[in-house]
């Protein structure tokens, strides 16, 4: 058989074989077989010492164009058969998307700290700065200074926890002594008063502690961030002002707020205010008891007396004070059924926060 | 304070909208608790007619009796008919006029009235006495009414009891406002209206009462020894007296804000203090009378071990801070400005009264008030001040009350035409102070005018008048108002009147206001951040601890300071303040783990206390603590359930110290001794740049059985204070290197002695510059192999140099020496 006719043969078996090559492994066993290193055609240009000398030319031709003719062939199907294998491969790997993803456990935040932090945030943004202070305090701190008679009820052992004074000094009244734990967080107002400089623009949040069982209601130990702002030209208006856009930020932007004037001994005039009740918008309904109110904070413009204990000069300057209960606007927030969940430590309770 | 609106009618017009007067009440300060309709209370009750009274066939005492109560019962045919009612009573005829409670009714006391038996007999309600209605204290028969009752008619409309009772929340620096008249010119002012005052026509009665021969002054005699305790004491006598019931108009009202009637006299003096807000006494004279056959009144401090049985019939230990009424024959007999005393009283066989009426000083009598769990509507009014000034009217206003209701005659008085004795030691003036206008408005952010200002002060009782200045007022403020002491007092009354809801809101103008948090609240807010990213719940427990809460957790006391006592403890469990946070935690994971949830991990940050002989206040510390049991979740599909073990504990530690730059960090052991309350081999104190930061471990056993909690707990007790100084602003820049490293692993096998510190020491030490970074990847085990008490701890290095690509030779070299001296170091053989 001629050469030509041989080269003609093996060309269209290698044809043959790689379009029916499957995989890479198959279409790779075909390129050996034809033109590797002892291929089919491999062998052709080998032996061309072999041809006689004339034809040499004219194989050697053939053999080339063959060849490349083979090699064309393979790369098609090699890009062919590796498109296949990829989709197989992808169609191998494709999952149940709907299988729980591997999350990380993010841990959750007490509500009393996140209803803190979203107050402090908003006071953050007014220009307060965020002051701490000290959870026992001195008689003077947590009732004189701030105004409140010596026989004030709220001072009785009934009330406030007191705590044995280690310093030898003896108290007023017997049985007592002048360190309590504070029942509110106005000391820290009395502390900055004495040691900042004007103006001052701060809140307080913090720890307080009132001799009141634990029930559904009540907590021995709660929380409270008080606001105290004390400026030049400090008016009732920008009382209003601060204290409504507070409601605003933390209730919504269409609760509406009212000041109810009301009596406390560090604030003249005083005013508890009331945001409009989110369940039945001021209609009334058993969550305000019928009054579509809701009571939120205490607050007044800071007494003078209490400037003047401060040595803050009361005819230059006035200033606004506020106090705000966490645990109320807690439960006014999340309808909290009983207060103790604060601190039990429930997984399934802190865990919804 | 109880206030009925049709009392209060009588002095000033009451709006007609009830609701709207209660949202001004609320909104000018007065804040309005509740508000009762009186005459709901009596719905099915009626007035009605005995037709007939014959013997209960089965009872000697009971009566079955025929009601006319006209339309209130119809029978079938739609006509009225008399109801059958089964009655106990003995002081009725038939064609008396009555009250009955119908099916349906519901009487003060609670009762509901139902259609019964009673036995064997049908009764279709019930024919009332006084006491069941609420109405006095006469129980011994029926309420008869006049013959000119109607029959069928609602009883309440007949009586005249439907009214609007407001429960009022008086503020504290509002004595005035504790009775009748005082809300009277309260609402007169809130309204800008006319205000009847009641007291001089009533008051002017006595004129027609005085009688007798005797002047006051031969029976009574008054010695105050001390007029700080009592400014003013004053006292009338009146001969003659019937005690028996009051009239019907008195009982009515004192009924109405909730005051059962008593007797004539008593319910006087009722009825005077909540009417002007003025606590009366009446004594029995005769049971004050001594030898000389007069009554010498001493007010004076009670006597150390002196006793006192009060009106409720408790006897009362005194004390010297308290004051009393006495007399040199009969000791104490009243606490003064509390309660009376027993044996004082006025009884039914009272002729005589001493009247009393004087002011005591409000913070004993709030002392004793406290001290002896007993208050009582004087002493509420006492504590907060009663005006010394018109005692006398209140006073005579009182005894002529009391002659009108019960008979008899007020005494005259040899010195004066009162028929008082009185003395006044102390006497309390109208305080001068100034208005200044502008800066009221100023203050207020109000624009207020003059003529406003000036009504309203002058119908709350002050004496406003215009000064040389038009900008100032002078202003006068009454006795009666203690509460306005300085100018701010009377710009709290104008505002409250005028409306906080008119003043236009605004922001304080400050240009020097800057809000900001400390560095310390920037670090526990990072703290915060890195607790939560590592699975941890925040939680909070209580500041209080338990006495043996650190010897049941195996707590070293030692460095924690002394425990702050608390001197009125809710309980024993609470009595102390915590000086751990650790042991409230392990509660919180027991009580998880009885409730079934096992897997549990919390933290906190607060506050820990301790203190020290010497110190005033507590030292106080700031503590992050967490724990972990369990596991971070349970299997899953993808991932193993994997029990917490100290490295969980020590792995936050270490989030958290990379995440505050902490420097030098480190965890050395701890011993059985340094941490007894850890389980020993995994304990470990944290240590930053020196500092010791806190301890982490797992909870030793029999510290958790002491809890009642079974499994294996890792916990951590951080300072926050130590944190907050360690931590850096930031960490240093490190140039990233352009060329590529080379990695080689190596295997140490050492004795279990050797520590992994201990090997990256080495390592680090003799690695040279170009050993990058040291990656444990295996611990191995293997006594065959191995050998007894030895282990394998392999290594991935990575070298690498900042200017060059290293080649294998310098590897080589750094690698064959930095190996060479950690086995010189540390007697390891590297595993081949």
């Amino acid at each position: 058989m001629a050469i030509a006719d041989e080269l003609e043969l093996v060309r269209a078996q290698a044809l043959a074989d790689i379009a029916a090559a499957k995989s890479s492994e198959e279409l790779d066993k075909v390129r050996v077989a034809v033109i590797g290193k002892s291929g089919a055609l491999t062998k052709y240009l080998r032996s061309m010492g072999e041809v006689p000398k004339e034809e040499r030319a004219q194989v050697g031709r053939a053999v080339n164009e063959a060849r490349a003719v083979v090699e064309e062939a393979l790369a098609a199907r090699k890009e062919t058969i590796s498109q296949d294998e990829l989709a197989a491969a992808i169609d191998a790997a494709a999952v149940d998307i709907t299988l729980p993803g591997r999350a990380q456990q993010i841990g959750s935040r007490h509500l009393v700290s996140r209803i803190t932090d979203e107050i402090s945030e908003v006071f953050l943004g007014l220009g307060y700065n965020v002051v701490e202070g000290p959870e026992v305090e001195t008689d003077y701190y947590n009732f004189t200074a701030l105004n409140a008679p010596a026989d004030h009820p709220s001072r009785s052992m009934a009330d406030t926890f007191y705590v044995v004074d280690r310093s030898g000094e003896k108290s007023a009244v017997k049985g007592e002594s002048d360190v309590l734990l504070r029942t509110q967080t106005s000391g820290v107002q009395v502390h900055t008063m004495e040691d900042q400089e004007l103006p001052i623009y701060i809140i307080a949040p913090g720890k307080v502690y009132r001799r009141d069982v634990a029930d559904p209601s009540h907590l021995p130990q709660f929380h409270q961030i008080e606001g105290l702002a004390i400026d030049k030209g400090i008016t009732f208006g920008d009382l209003k002002g601060t204290l409504e856009f507070f409601c605003r930020q933390v209730f919504g932007q269409d609760r509406k707020t009212r000041f109810r004037a009301h009596y406390f001994p560090f604030t003249e005039p005083s005013a508890e205010v009331d945001v409009s009740c989110g369940i039945c918008h001021g209609e009334g309904c058993r969550f305000c008891k019928h009054t579509g109110w809701l009571e939120i904070l205490g607050c007044g413009m800071v007494d003078p007396n209490v400037l003047e204990m401060s040595g803050i000069d009361s005819e230059v300057y006035s200033g606004f004070a506020f106090g705000v209960g966490v645990e109320r606007v807690a439960c006014l927030k999340y309808n909290v059924p009983d207060l103790r969940m604060l601190l039990e430590g429930d997984m399934r309770f802190l865990r919804q926060f | 304070m109880k206030v009925s609106l049709k009392w209060l009618n009588e002095y000033v017009d009451v709006p007609q909208d009830v609701k709207a007067f209660c949202d001004r009440l609320d909104l000018t300060g007065t804040g309005v608790e509740g508000a009762e309709s009186r005459g709901a209370t009596f719905e099915h009750i009626v007035c009605g007619q005995i037709v007939s009274k014959e013997p209960h066939p089965d009872s000697d005492h009971m009566w079955v009796t025929m009601v006319d109560v006209g339309d209130m019962h119809v029978g079938d045919d739609g006509k009225p008919e008399p109801l059958q009612i089964v009655c106990g009573a003995q002081n009725f005829e038939a064609g008396d006029h009555i009250v009955v409670a119908l099916a349906g009714a519901e009487l003060p006391g609670g009762i509901t009235i139902k259609k019964s038996k009673l036995r064997g007999v049908v009764s279709n309600g019930m024919n009332c006495s006084e006491r069941e209605l609420g109405l006095g204290d006469d129980h011994a028969g029926i309420m008869i009414l006049p013959e000119d009752a109607p029959v069928g008619v609602p009883f309440a409309e007949y009586a005249g009891l439907t009214d609007t009772v407001l429960d009022l929340e008086i503020t504290p620096n509002r004595p005035d406002c504790l009775s009748i008249a005082g809300m009277a010119r309260e609402v007169g002012a809130m309204y800008a209206t006319e205000v009847r005052d009641p007291l001089p026509e009533m008051a002017a009665k006595l004129d027609e009462c005085f009688g007798g021969d005797v002047p006051v002054e031969d029976e009574v005699r008054i010695t105050i020894e001390d007029s700080v305790r009592c400014p003013r004491y004053t006292a009338r006598v009146i001969h003659g007296v019937k005690i028996g019931p009051s009239p019907a108009w008195m009982v009515e009202r004192l009924a109405a804000i909730g005051q059962r009637s008593i007797n004539n006299i008593v319910d006087v003096t009722n009825y005077i203090l909540y009417l002007f807000g003025q606590p009366l006494h009446s004594f029995d004279l005769n049971k004050l009378k001594g030898a000389d056959g007069k009554a010498h009144i001493v007010v004076r401090a009670a006597l150390e071990g002196e006793r006192l049985q009060t009106l409720d019939g408790e006897d009362r230990d005194l004390i010297p801070d308290m004051t009393v009424i006495s007399t040199p024959e009969h000791g104490a007999v009243a606490l003064a400005g509390v309660m009376g005393g027993m044996e004082s009283e006025v009884t039914e066989e009272t002729t005589d009264i001493l009247l009393e009426a004087a002011t005591f000083e409000p913070g004993r009598t709030s002392r004793t008030s406290r001290n002896l769990g007993l208050i009582s509507e004087s002493s509420l009014r006492y504590e907060r001040g009663v005006d010394d000034n018109d005692i006398d009217i209140r006073s005579a206003a009182a005894a002529a009350l009391m002659v009108e209701v019960a008979g008899g005659t007020v005494s005259r008085a040899a010195t004066n035409d009162a028929g008082i004795v009185d003395v006044w030691e102390r006497k309390s003036a109208p305080k001068a102070l100034t208005f200044r206008i502008p800066r009221f408005n100023d203050m207020m952010g109000a624009l207020v005018d003059d003529d406003f200002i000036i009504d309203r002060l002058t119908r709350l009782g002050c004496e406003v008048r215009a000064t040389d200045d038009p900008d100032e007022l002078a202003v006068s403020a009454p006795t009666f108002r203690p509460d306005l002491e300085r100018e701010i007092d009377l710009y709290e009354e104008v505002l409250r009147l005028w409306g906080m809801d008119r003043i236009v809101s605004t922001l304080p103008g400050s240009r020097e206001r800057k809000g900001s948090r400390t560095p310390e609240q920037t670090v526990v807010s990072t703290i915060n951040a890195v607790m939560r990213a590592s699975g941890l719940n925040e939680t909070m427990t209580y500041s209080f601890s338990d006495p043996r809460d650190l010897a049941l957790m195996r707590m070293d006391a030692e460095g924690l300071g002394e425990p702050v006592e608390l001197i009125n403890p809710l309980n024993a469990e609470q009595s102390l303040m915590r000086q751990t946070i650790i042991v409230n935690l392990l509660r919180s994971v027991a009580y998880n783990l009885s409730r079934g949830v096992k897997n549990v991990q919390l933290y906190e940050i607060g506050t820990v206390f301790s203190t020290g002989e010497g110190r005033k206040r507590p030292k106080e510390r700031k503590k992050l603590a967490g724990v972990l049991a369990g596991a971070m979740h349970e299997a899953g599909w993808n991932a193993p359930e994997q029990p917490f073990d100290f490295f969980d504990g020590k792995g936050v530690l270490e989030s958290l110290a990379r995440e505050l730059s902490l420097p030098k960090v480190r965890f050395k052991a701890l011993s059985a001794e340094e941490a007894p309350h850890l389980q020993p081999g995994r304990a470990a104190e944290m240590l930053a740049g020196g500092a010791d930061i806190g301890w982490v471990g797992e909870v030793h056993p029999l510290a958790l059985a002491a809890f009642d909690v079974h499994v294996p707990v890792v916990a951590f007790e951080l300072d926050v204070a130590a944190l907050v100084k360690m931590t850096q602003p930031s960490r240093p820049y490190v140039d990233v290197s352009a060329y590529p490293s080379v990695d080689v692993d190596v295997a140490f096998v050492v004795d279990e002695g050797v520590t992994h510190e201990k090997l990256v020491q080495c390592m680090t030490s003799a690695g040279g510059k170009l050993l990058e970074g040291i990656r444990l990847f295996d611990v191995y085990r293997d006594e065959k192999r191995l050998g007894a008490n030895k282990k394998s701890m392999a290594y991935a290095l990575t070298y690498r140099a900042n200017d060059r690509t290293l080649t294998s030779a310098e590897v080589e070299h750094a690698y064959g020496r930095m190996v060479q001296k950690v086995c010189g170091a540390t007697g390891a053989v590297v595993r081949s």
